[in-house]
């Protein structure tokens, strides 16, 4: 599959502090990547450094295969993108807005028309957007995205701000677009549900450095549930099952196992009580995305309290 | 790729009400210079002559015309600010220097038509008040050419104030001070004055006044005299449109 974004250690520095550090993110082609991360973690500055808009502090970006110093225009010219809150000349229409894009990009009139009735905006279109409700303004910001049909989406929380029925509208018509349009889509979310329902592959970052970068799929896998055993001598039973080849790992008063059957629960139990072992608690764990993702970032976290102590 | 971008500033002005706010300006001024000139000339009707019409609206240009730009270019800026259209626009392979001159075109462009609306006012009235002199077409080009600069140089300060700082309280308070400066201005030396870019409205004037025991006289001052003076407030509008264009473009968004 062909990389329609490659970043070489993209870091962006603010002074003394890095914002986004040696990020090395890979998009593919007709993906939907989801770029996750907690607020302040370095999405919108590398979504910015994508499109050219502020200068990396080192690193480099390569999009449709080509450097973007030497071919932003180019590139920008097959780029829609919703950045932060929607642009928009509040003093002007919706359809006034996406005029101004059409003569910009010089795009054919009838683009306005389709875009308008892909985001269910043709009632308002003669509104003044200063009459329109946020939701609303965040359809039109994606609309004035959406008009030129291009190659690549670049979406910042497009769905910031949207009541629920809003939220699924516009996860729904995302989702649709690799296949309708051909488009890949890269979109940025703090909220891990929503790039869950949305995304096929997906990037995480806190403080500036991506932690995880691959497909959902691969994600989900590390949802496999583990068991928790608690025994009288955790140290003893731990030796003893590993004989019977189940490896373990002790984490506070718990052995914790992968993959384990109901049978070999069994099997294990038994076994522990006819070494004499008491076996105290068995419990079965299911890890959510949501406790992999903070597990991810307050590894992190801790990680970086060790370094600066 | 330029000319669209100036074409989309004036489609930009939709609703902005930027000729009306300019006309009201500008009828203001008008009303007030018929008024006063309707005054002299019934005081002495020897007044009834186009040197004392041109001498007191350049002097009343001062006052008016630094504030109208203020909120002119406010207005043109302030949509950019307001709407987080930056982005926008740079993401659409809009160069900043080409958005700051389209910008700069359009103030200009709707200043030059008030000075030609005002110029059109003053032919109408003195023809009205059948003045003894035909219309000195040079006198009103050279008038004409003496406001555009000004215009230009007082345009570009308030662009890089009105694009540099968000507020536009700044900008607008500016253009307060450049009225007090430009109706002002004639009371400072010289030497002084020529740094108040506001003043050479007056300073631009094809007529000159004289004050001699209690009667102002005027004099024409050819354009070849002006042409030192008009050669420094060219030089003002150039530097303040060079910095003020490449601040915006050290900005980032």
């Amino acid at each position: 599959m062909n990389a329609i974004i490659a970043t070489d250690n993209l870091t962006k520095r603010f002074g003394a502090t890095y914002v986004v550090k040696d990020i090395n993110l890979v998009v593919h082609e007709g993906e939907i990547y989801g770029f996750l991360g907690p607020n302040g973690a370095g999405k919108t500055t590398t979504l910015k450094m994508l499109l050219g808009l502020i200068r990396p502090t080192s690193g480099s970006v390569h999009i449709f295969g080509k450097n973007l110093v030497s071919n932003e225009r180019w590139i920008l010219s097959q780029t829609g993108s919703l950045i932060e809150s929607p642009s928009h000349y509040e003093h002007l229409t919706g359809l006034e807005n996406l005029r101004i894009i059409q003569k910009l990009r010089d795009i054919p009139e009838r683009n306005i028309t389709e875009v308008l009735k892909i985001v269910r905006l043709e009632k308002h279109k003669d509104k003044k957007v200063r009459e329109y409700s946020l939701g609303m303004k965040q359809r039109l910001g994606l609309a004035m995205a959406l008009l030129s049909f291009p190659k690549l989406l670049i979406l910042d929380e497009p769905t910031n701000g949207l009541d629920p029925a809003g939220i699924g509208e516009i996860r729904e018509l995302i989702k649709a677009l690799p296949a309708q349009y051909g488009m890949t889509v890269l979109l940025s979310s703090h909220l891990l549900s929503e790039i869950e329902q949305i995304a096929t592959t997906v990037g995480i970052i806190h403080h500036g450095r991506l932690l995880y970068q691959g497909s959902m799929n691969e994600l989900k896998k590390q949802q496999q549930p583990t068991i928790l055993m608690k025994t009288r001598d955790n140290p003893l039973a731990k030796r003893i099952l590993a004989t019977k080849g189940w490896t373990s790992q002790l984490q506070g008063d718990y052995l914790v196992f992968d993959n384990m059957t109901d049978e070999e629960v069994a099997l294990a139990n038994k076994l522990l009580i006819n070494a004499n072992i008491d076996v105290l608690r068995i419990e079965e764990k299911k890890k959510t995305l949501e406790s992999i993702f903070l597990e991810l970032t307050g590894e992190e976290r801790d990680e970086r309290d060790r370094d600066s102590a | 790729m330029n000319v669209t971008v100036i074409q989309l500033e004036y489609f930009k002005l939709r609703r902005k009400r930027l000729f009306l706010i300019s006309t009201g300006f500008l009828l203001v001024e008008i009303l007030w210079l018929f008024l006063n000139m309707n005054q002299s000339i019934m005081r002495n009707p020897d007044q009834a002559r186009w040197e004392p019409l041109i001498a007191t609206i350049s002097s009343m240009n001062g006052l008016f015309l630094p504030l109208l730009i203020a909120i002119s270019v406010s207005r043109i800026c302030d949509m950019e600010h307001k709407g987080n259209t930056w982005k926008l626009l740079l993401t659409l392979s809009v160069k900043r220097s080409r958005l700051y001159f389209a910008k700069f075109f359009v103030a200009n462009g709707v200043m030059f038509t008030i000075a030609v609306l005002q110029m059109i006012a003053m032919i109408v009235y003195g023809i009205l008040k059948d003045f003894a002199d035909p219309v000195p077409v040079n006198v009103f080009m050279q008038f004409l050419i003496g406001i555009l600069l000004t215009n230009a140089a007082i345009i570009a300060l308030q662009q890089w104030v009105s694009f540099a700082l968000k507020n536009q309280a700044f900008a607008l308070a500016l253009g307060m001070i450049g009225s007090f400066l430009g109706m002002t201005g004639g009371l400072f030396p010289f030497s002084i004055r020529r740094f108040f870019i506001w003043s050479y409205y007056n300073e631009l004037s094809p007529v000159a006044q004289h004050f001699s025991h209690d009667q102002i006289t005027y004099s024409l001052t050819n354009l070849p005299e002006l042409l030192p003076l008009m050669g420094t407030v060219f030089i003002f509008a150039v530097s303040l449109y060079i910095i003020g264009s490449f601040s915006i473009r050290k900005k980032e968004v």
